[in-house]
């Protein structure tokens, strides 16, 4: 399987890894045929994603994908995030093999789960 | 820098250079076809036979009982469906772990209207004698059975098999490729009536294997053409690679058995390294009765591929049992008839030692195993 140069830095040095305490949000993505799961937490100030973080279950090209996920998120809108598109994510790890892109719709998925729920909890004050 | 360390000999092995040796003339001044009788065919074939003979006599058989083909999956073909072409109907009984050239021709034929009983394994990856004893039927026309997972590695207890299959009557065909050239087998012991081996996984080169056929065994060809293997498979050999497989056994008649010490020790010493510094981790197939090199283990809540790519990052080459194909997962049918929870059959590796596998690469891979499974935990939000 031929990764590109970005996507096997990120699963070498992944990007702020682990969990966050007391986030803004919160927002788990899963693609159930593979059982990938990605979690990533988000620090949101002035309606904007401060810092992102993650946790992963998955093959090397999800965690290296949720890695580039948080470097995405940061600095993104609420809104923005909400809409993030696969695309994106599959873009900054450098591309994905067909057969491995499911990490990019698992971690879109998390993160627009994880913008939502800071949303919802921001307009609950 | 890294060190390369290849643990996956199980997949494929590279070509011994006594073997490259013994192949290269015939890719060029020994050309000929083997069955022209002009003297460029007869030297041709002269090396092919040479090749069937030193297979027959590692494997103490006639070498008319000998039939070559181009790979493993062809042999398992051709024993079954050669067997259910010439009874026309009746029974299979195999196993749940099997290769898929067998389990996909057992499916294939059931298609046909041949009925197939798939046995299941222990908690080892063996089946039990008793499961096949009730099995067999009166319309029962073949039990294939392989002698080694190549996965987990356990061995089947082929003497037993063999004396339940030879008590009913029944051939007995036997998955010899992980086998063949790296434990001992004897045909008459086993009661063997089929037996399929391969060249590449005993350091021979791609594309040859063959098929033991006992004398007296009722079967039809399933590939029609030239007069070729006494008719029991048309087809022009390819005579190099036949020439490497016979070298490959000749070699492995010298180095097996000690190689098979050897391994064991190593294979060990990678999973007692392991175990004692990794938790939540299991050793899958059986503790003694395996393939030498064969060590195949799960690490809980980690998914096989991140191991197998954090390992490849580091130069050493191993094998994911679970694997992600087209976004969907397949956890592996071996593990999981082995009665392994999801959670732990996920993260199945597999290193299958060889020939250059040193005590030097065992604690590598160890030292490298230990800090990458921490930190693909430290990632997980699925705990132990």
């Amino acid at each position: 399987m031929e990764y590109s140069a970005a996507l096997l830095d990120h699963f070498r040095n992944p990007r702020n890894a682990g969990m966050m305490r007391e986030p803004d949000g919160i927002g788990e993505g899963e693609y159930e045929q593979c059982m990938d799961l990605a979690r990533f937490y988000l620090r949101v100030r002035d309606g904007r994603v401060e810092e992102a973080r993650f946790q992963a279950y998955g093959c090397g090209p999800t965690l290296a994908a949720c890695s580039a996920g948080t470097e995405v998120a940061a600095g993104a809108t609420l809104e923005e995030l909400a809409e993030i598109r696969e695309a994106r994510i599959e873009e900054a790890v450098g591309g994905l093999p067909a057969e491995r892109r499911h990490a990019a719709v698992v971690v879109a998925r998390a993160l627009q789960a994880a913008a939502r729920n800071a949303m919802t909890r921001r307009d609950a004050h | 820098m890294n060190r390369s360390v290849y643990l996956d000999h199980n997949a494929s092995t590279p070509v011994h250079p006594e073997v490259l040796q013994a192949m290269l003339p015939y890719f060029s001044e020994r050309f000929g076809n083997p069955s022209s009788v002009h003297g460029f065919g007869r030297e041709a074939r002269e090396g092919l036979e040479t090749a069937r003979e030193q297979i027959a006599g590692f494997l103490r058989v006639s070498k008319d009982e000998i039939v070559f083909t181009s790979g493993g999956t062809e042999s398992d073909n051709l024993g079954i469906k050669g067997i259910a072409a010439a009874r026309r109907s009746g029974h299979i009984v195999t196993s749940q772990i099997e290769h898929h050239a067998v389990l996909r021709t057992c499916e294939m034929l059931e298609t046909q209207g041949f009925t197939v009983t798939y046995l299941p394994v222990d908690e080892c990856g063996m089946v039990r004698p008793e499961d096949l004893e009730r099995a067999i039927r009166p319309d029962t026309i073949l039990v294939s059975l392989m002698h080694a997972n190549s996965e987990v590695g356990t061995l089947q207890p082929m003497s037993e098999i063999g004396r339940i299959t030879r008590g009913h009557g029944v051939p007995l065909h036997v998955d010899a490729v992980q086998t063949f050239g790296k434990v001992a087998i004897d045909v008459d012991a086993f009661g063997i009536d089929l037996l399929s081996f391969s060249g590449h996984k005993i350091y021979g080169p791609k594309g040859v294997a063959g098929l033991y056929i006992r004398k007296g065994t009722k079967m039809a060809a399933v590939q029609h053409g030239g007069d070729h293997e006494r008719r029991r498979r048309a087809g022009t050999e390819n005579v190099a690679g036949l020439v490497g497989f016979g070298k490959a056994v000749e070699v492995r008649g010298r180095e097996m058995a000690g190689e098979a010490v050897r391994l064991t020790g190593l294979r060990d010493r990678l999973w007692e390294g392991i175990r004692a510094r990794v938790d939540e981790v299991r050793l899958n197939g059986h503790p003694t009765l395996r393939l030498p090199g064969t060590c195949n283990m799960c690490f809980r809540s980690v998914e096989s591929e991140s191991i197998v790519l954090g390992l490849d990052l580091k130069g050493i080459a191993t094998s994911a049992g679970s694997a992600c194909t087209s976004g969907s997962v397949e956890p592996s049918y071996v593990l999981v008839a082995m009665g392994l929870p999801l959670d732990w059959a996920m993260g199945s590796v597999r290193c299958s030692l060889g020939r250059s596998t040193t005590a030097e690469d065992i604690d590598y891979v160890v030292d490298s195993v230990v800090p990458l499974a921490a930190k693909l935990r430290a990632l997980s939000p699925v705990k132990a």
